[in-house]
C-alpha cells in the first residue's frame, strides 16, 4: 500500500492542482495555457487521488464519477456554441463582443465567448481523462475480482 | 421570419425523434404519434402553398458557399404533400400490419418503433429534399433518405435475404449518389453557385452542363429505378409491404424523379441529355412492362410496374415541353395515389388468405367487397380508365408523345397498353374468377386507407381542378416558365382520345392473348438473370469482397504489419518524392552557435530514448522509455520558446503514460512476461521497415527546417489578428477562434474515443 507520506502530499495536492487547473483556464486568453491545458491538470490530480486512495475514495470528489457525462456535456456546449450565431445572422463559431469593441475585464479574466468554448474544451478533456483511466481500473477491479473472488 | 415555408419540414423533421419519444411511453402510442405529425405536416405544406409558398436562404457556411435554401414552390409542394399525405395513410395502415407482422416473426411488439422512426425519418427527409434548392442540401437529405431506406428494406433483420436486399439498395442508390455530388461540384467549379436556380441561369450548353448534369441524371434514374440500375427494386420487396407502398409511390423512387424535376431547368438544355432520358425511359417501360406480366408474387408485380411506370415520367422529362414537364408531375401524383393503395391491398391480401402469389388467390371480391371496390378504382386509375385521375396522366403522356411524332405516339400507346394488362392481371387476378383460398376477416385500418386512396383517385377523375393546378405549378417550376396546359374529357374524336382507345383495345389484347405471348416473355425473364446487370452487381460484389480479404490479409494482420504497412509506403512515396524535386539548397546544415548547447544538450538524451525502445524487450519499460522520450521532447520545445507547446507535451506524456500503464495492467502479468520472452522473429525484415521509415521522415524533416520563413505567413496574420480576437495568447486564440472548427472537430474525435474505450472495456456495454 502507499506510504503516509504519499497520502499526505497527495491530500494537500489535490486543491493546489485545481486551483492551478482554473488558473490556467481562466488565464489562457491572456498567458500559455488553454482549456486543454486545464483539463489536463485537473485529470492529473484527481487521478493522484485515485493512485493513492482507490477509485471509491477518488470518486468522492464532485464530478469524478459523472466523468463521462461532463465530457459530453463540454461537446453539447461547444456545439452550442458554434450554432447559436447561426441563429443571429453571423458565420458558424462567431465569437463575441466582434474584433475592436469593448471587453468587460476582471483582472486579467476578458468576458469573452471564445473562453467559454475553452471551458467546453476544459469539460471534455477534463472528462476523457477522468473518465477513460476510470473505467481502466474498474475494468481491473473487475478482473482481480475474477481471479480472487473472495 | 417566413415560418409557415419552414413549418412543414419542422414538423416532419421533428416526427421521428417525436415517435422515439412516444415509444419510450408505450409501444402503441408510437404509431398515433407519427401519424399525427404527418397529418400536421401534410396540413402545414397545403397551409404554406396556400399563403403563396415563400423561401428561405441561410448561409451557414458563407466561406464554402453553403446555403440552406428552402423553398416550398410547386414542385417541393407536390412530393411535400405525397410525402407527408402517404405517410399518413401507410402509417395508419401500419398502426394493424406492423404488430401482426411482427407477431409472425415472433419479434417483441416495441420493434416497432424503431419502424416508425425510420418511416417518419424518410418523410422529414423527402419534405426537405423537396424543398432543397442548393445541390449540397440536395444531396444531403438525397443521403439520408438512402440511409432510412436501409433500415426500412432490411427491417426483418433475422432475414438474410432482406439484409442483402438493404445493402443493394444502399450500394446502388448511395455510390450513384456521389456521382451527384460530383455533378454538383463540376458545376460549382465553373460557375461558383450550388444554387439550382442561380445555376440555371448561369449555365449555357455544351460539354459541361452536358457531363455535370449527366451525372445528376443517373443519381435520379437509379433512385427511381430505371433501366439498367433497376434491380435493386424488386429485391427491395423483402422490405414489409407498408415500407413498399411507401417507397414506391411516395419516398426513394419517386425521390429520383423528384431530383430530375427539380434540375430539369439545366438538363433540358441539353439535347443529348433528353434524348438519353427517353432512351432509358422507353427501355424501363418495356422491361418494366413485360417482367409485370411474367410475375407471380404480388409485389413482385407490383415492382416492376413501378420500373414502368417511373419510365413513363422519365419519357416525358424526355419529351420536353409543357406537356412533358407537367405531364411528368401529374404522372408523378397520380400514380402514388393508385400505386399505394395497390401495395397496401397486396399486404392486406396476403394478411387475409396467407398467400402472396397470384396463383394463390381469387375471386376475393365476395369476401372482401370494400376492398376491392378501393384497389379496383386505384388499378382503374393505373390502367388509365375515364373517370379516374388516370385518364388524364395518359392523357397528357399522349399530348406529349404526338408533339414529337408518330412514332412516339405509336411507342406510348404499347407502353400504356401493357400498363393497362398488367393492371388489369393484379386487379383481376386477385379480386375476379373461383375463390381459391380462405379469407380472415380484415380490420378496418388494413382496408380504410386503400379505400381512402381509391377515392381520392376516382375524385381526380372528376374534379381534377387541385391536381392539375399543382402539377401545373411543379412543371412551371421544372421549366422554368410559366404552363397552361388544360386536361378535361372532350367528347369527339381528337387524337389524344384515339389513342386511349386504341390502349384499351390493345391492352384487352394483350390480357386475352396471354398463352401466345408468355413464353416469350418469360424467356426475357431468364436472359435478364442469366446476363443482366444485377449479375454484374453480384459479380462486382464478389470481387470487391475477394480484394479486400487480399489486402487485408496482407495489411492487417497483426499489429506489425499494419505498421509497416503505413510506415513503408510512406516512406518510398518520400523517398521517390526526393529523388524527382530538386533539392539543391534543401539541405542545409547551419551553424550552432552558444545559445543551441542546451538544446542538443536535450537532444542527446531523446535520441538516446529513442534508440532504446529499438531494444526494450518488457512492455512496461517500453512504456516508460517512450514517455521519457515525449518528456525530452517537451524540454526540446521548451528551448525552442514555445511555452504553450511544451505545456501541453509534459501534460499528454504524462497522460498518456498512466493510459499504457493502465492497458497493460489489464493484461494478466503472465501474457506479458510469456511475450516478452518471445525471440524476435524476421529481424531484418522489421529493420528494413525501421531504417526507411526513419531516413524519410528524417529526410523530410531536415527539408522542412532549411528552408527559409516563409514572408507574410499564416503565422503573421494570426500574430496580427490576435489583439482583434481580445487575445494576447496568439496559441490559444488559434484554437478557441481562428481555427475553432478544427477544434470542434477535434474534441468530437475525443468524445467519440471516449465512447469507444468505454464501450470496449464494458463487452459492449454502455450501463
Amino acid at each position: 500500500m502507499t506510504s503516509v507520506m504519499t497520502r499526505t502530499v497527495a491530500r494537500l495536492l489535490l486543491l493546489p492542482t485545481l486551483v492551478t487547473a482554473l488558473a490556467i483556464l481562466v488565464k489562457g486568453y491572456t498567458q500559455p495555457g488553454d482549456g486543454f491545458s486545464a483539463g489536463v491538470v485537473a485529470a492529473l490530480g484527481v487521478l493522484l487521488q485515485l493512485m493513492v486512495f482507490g477509485r471509491e475514495e477518488a470518486e468522492k470528489i464532485p464530478g469524478v464519477r459523472q466523468a463521462g457525462t461532463l465530457a459530453f456535456v463540454g461537446l453539447l456546449a461547444a456545439l452550442v456554441l458554434a450554432v447559436v450565431p447561426l441563429l443571429l445572422g453571423d458565420p458558424l463559431l462567431t465569437h463575441y463582443p466582434s474584433p475592436g469593441s469593448g471587453v468587460l475585464h476582471f483582472g486579467t479574466l476578458e468576458f469573452v465567448t471564445a473562453v467559454l468554448f475553452d471551458c467546453a474544451v476544459f469539460l471534455l478533456v477534463f472528462g476523457f481523462v477522468v473518465g477513460t483511466v476510470g473505467a481502466i481500473s474498474r475494468a481491473i477491479e473487475a478482473a482481480d475480482r475474477e481471479e480472487d473472488p473472495s | 421570419m417566413a415560418s409557415p415555408v419552414l413549418l412543414p419540414l419542422l414538423l416532419a423533421l421533428l416526427a421521428a425523434p417525436a415517435v422515439l419519444l412516444a415509444g419510450t411511453f408505450g409501444v402503441r402510442s408510437a404509431a398515433p404519434t407519427g401519424a399525427a405529425f404527418a397529418a400536421l405536416a401534410f396540413g402545414a405544406t397545403l397551409w404554406g402553398w396556400m399563403s403563396g409558398g415563400g423561401a428561405v436562404d441561410l448561409a451557414w457556411a458563407p466561406s464554402w458557399d453553403l446555403r440552406l435554401h428552402l423553398e416550398l414552390d410547386g414542385l417541393a409542394t407536390l412530393y411535400a404533400l405525397l410525402a407527408t399525405g402517404i405517410g399518413f395513410a401507410v402509417l395508419a395502415y401500419s398502426s394493424r400490419y406492423l404488430p401482426l407482422h411482427l407477431e409472425h416473426q415472433g419479434r417483441p411488439a416495441s420493434d416497432g418503433v424503431g419502424f416508425y422512426f425510420f418511416i417518419l425519418l424518410f418523410m422529414g427527409s423527402m419534405v426537405g429534399l423537396a424543398m432543397a434548392q442548393d445541390l449540397i442540401l440536395l444531396f444531403v437529405f438525397w443521403d439520408l433518405t438512402a440511409i432510412a431506406s436501409y433500415y426500412l428494406i432490411g427491417f426483418d433483420r433475422q432475414d438474410a435475404e432482406s439484409r442483402a436486399s438493404a445493402l443493394m439498395a444502399l450500394l446502388v442508390t448511395g455510390v450513384t449518389a456521389v456521382l451527384l455530388l460530383i455533378g454538383a461540384l463540376l458545376l460549382y467549379a465553373a460557375h461558383g453557385t450550388f444554387s439550382v436556380p442561380e445555376l440555371a441561369e448561369r449555365v449555357g450548353p455544351g460539354p459541361l452542363l452536358t457531363t455535370a448534369g449527366g451525372l445528376i441524371a443517373v443519381a435520379g434514374l437509379a433512385k427511381s429505378a430505371q433501366v439498367p440500375l433497376h434491380f435493386w427494386l424488386p429485391r427491395a420487396m423483402a422490405a414489409p409491404t407498408p415500407v413498399s407502398a411507401y417507397l414506391h409511390s411516395a419516398a426513394m423512387v419517386a425521390a429520383g424523379v423528384l431530383l430530375l424535376g427539380r434540375v430539369y431547368p439545366l438538363l433540358q438544355k441539353s439535347e443529348v441529355l433528353l434524348d438519353s432520358l427517353l432512351i432509358v425511359g422507353l427501355l424501363s417501360m418495356a422491361v418494366g412492362g413485360i417482367l409485370a406480366l411474367t410475375r407471380d408474387v404480388l409485389k413482385q408485380l407490383l415492382a416492376y410496374s413501378t420500373i414502368s411506370q417511373y419510365g413513363y415520367v422519365v419519357v416525358m422529362y424526355g419529351l420536353g415541353g409543357e406537356y412533358g414537364a407537367v405531364g411528368a408531375s401529374f404522372y408523378v401524383l397520380a400514380h402514388a395515389l393508385c400505386k399505394s393503395a395497390l401495395f397496401l391491398t397486396a399486404g392486406a391480401v396476403t394478411e387475409a388468405t396467407g398467400e402472396d402469389r397470384l396463383s394463390g388467390v381469387g375471386g376475393l371480391r365476395r369476401p372482401m367487397p370494400l376492398l376491392a371496390a378501393g384497389s379496383g378504382a386505384a388499378a382503374a386509375g393505373l390502367a388509365a380508365l375515364p373517370l379516374t385521375v388516370g385518364f388524364f396522366k395518359d392523357e397528357l403522356f399522349f399530348a406529349a408523345a404526338l408533339e414529337r411524332g408518330p412514332v412516339f405516339a405509336g411507342l406510348a400507346v404499347l407502353g400504356a397498353a401493357l400498363t393497362f394488362a398488367y393492371a388489369w392481371r393484379f386487379w383481376g387476378g386477385i379480386f375476379t374468377g373461383d375463390q381459391v383460398s380462405e379469407a380472415k376477416r380484415m380490420p378496418g385500418p388494413l382496408v380504410w386507407p386503400v379505400v381512402a386512396l381509391g377515392g381520392l383517385a376516382l375524385f381526380g377523375g372528376i374534379f381534377v381542378g387541385p391536381y392539375l393546378g399543382l402539377a401545373l405549378a411543379a412543371g412551371s417550376d421544372s421549366l422554368g416558365a410559366p404552363a397552361s396546359v388544360s386536361a378535361a374529357y372532350h367528347l369527339d374524336a381528337r387524337p389524344e382520345n384515339l389513342m386511349a382507345l386504341g390502349t384499351y383495345a390493345l391492352g384487352g389484347l394483350i390480357v386475352v392473348a396471354r398463352p401466345l405471348w408468355v413464353g416469350m416473355a418469360l424467356a426475357l425473364s431468364r436472359f435478364g438473370e442469366r446476363v443482366g446487370p444485377e449479375r454484374l452487381y453480384g459479380l462486382t460484389l464478389r470481387g470487391l469482397n475477394a480484394l479486400s480479404d487480399v489486402v487485408h490479409r496482407a495489411e492487417a494482420r497483426d499489429l506489425r504489419s499494419r505498421v509497416a504497412a503505413i510506415l513503408l509506403p510512406g516512406g518510398v512515396l518520400i523517398g521517390i518524392g526526393i529523388l524527382v524535386t530538386p533539392t539543391a539548397g534543401t539541405y542545409r546544415v547551419g551553424e550552432v552557435r552558444l545559445q543551441d548547447v542546451p538544446l542538443l544538450l536535450a537532444l542527446v538524451p531523446l535520441a538516446v530514448a529513442a534508440l532504446t525502445t529499438t531494444i526494450t524487450k518488457r512492455h512496461v519499460t517500453l512504456a516508460l522509455v517512450l514517455s521519457s522520450a515525449g518528456f525530452m521532447l517537451a524540454l526540446v520545445y521548451a528551448f525552442f520558446g514555445a511555452p504553450d507547446v511544451a505545456l501541453v507535451a509534459v501534460l499528454v506524456e504524462t497522460v498518456l503514460t498512466l493510459l499504457f500503464l493502465g492497458t497493460l495492467r489489464l493484461i494478466p502479468y503472465r501474457v506479458l512476461h510469456r511475450q516478452a520472452e518471445l525471440p524476435t522473429e524476421k529481424r531484418l525484415r522489421k529493420v528494413f521497415f525501421a531504417t526507411v521509415a526513419g531516413a524519410s521522415t528524417f529526410a523530410v524533416v531536415w527539408a522542412t527546417l532549411s528552408r527559409p520563413a516563409v514572408e507574410n505567413s499564416v503565422a503573421k496574420e494570426h500574430l496580427r489578428l490576435t489583439p482583434d480576437a481580445h487575445a494576447k495568447d496568439t496559441v490559444t486564440a488559434i484554437l478557441a477562434d481562428f481555427r475553432g472548427l478544427d477544434t470542434m472537430g477535434e474534441i468530437s474525435v475525443v468524445a467519440l474515443v471516449l465512447l469507444a474505450v468505454v464501450t470496449l472495456l464494458r463487452g459492449g456495454r454502455l450501463r
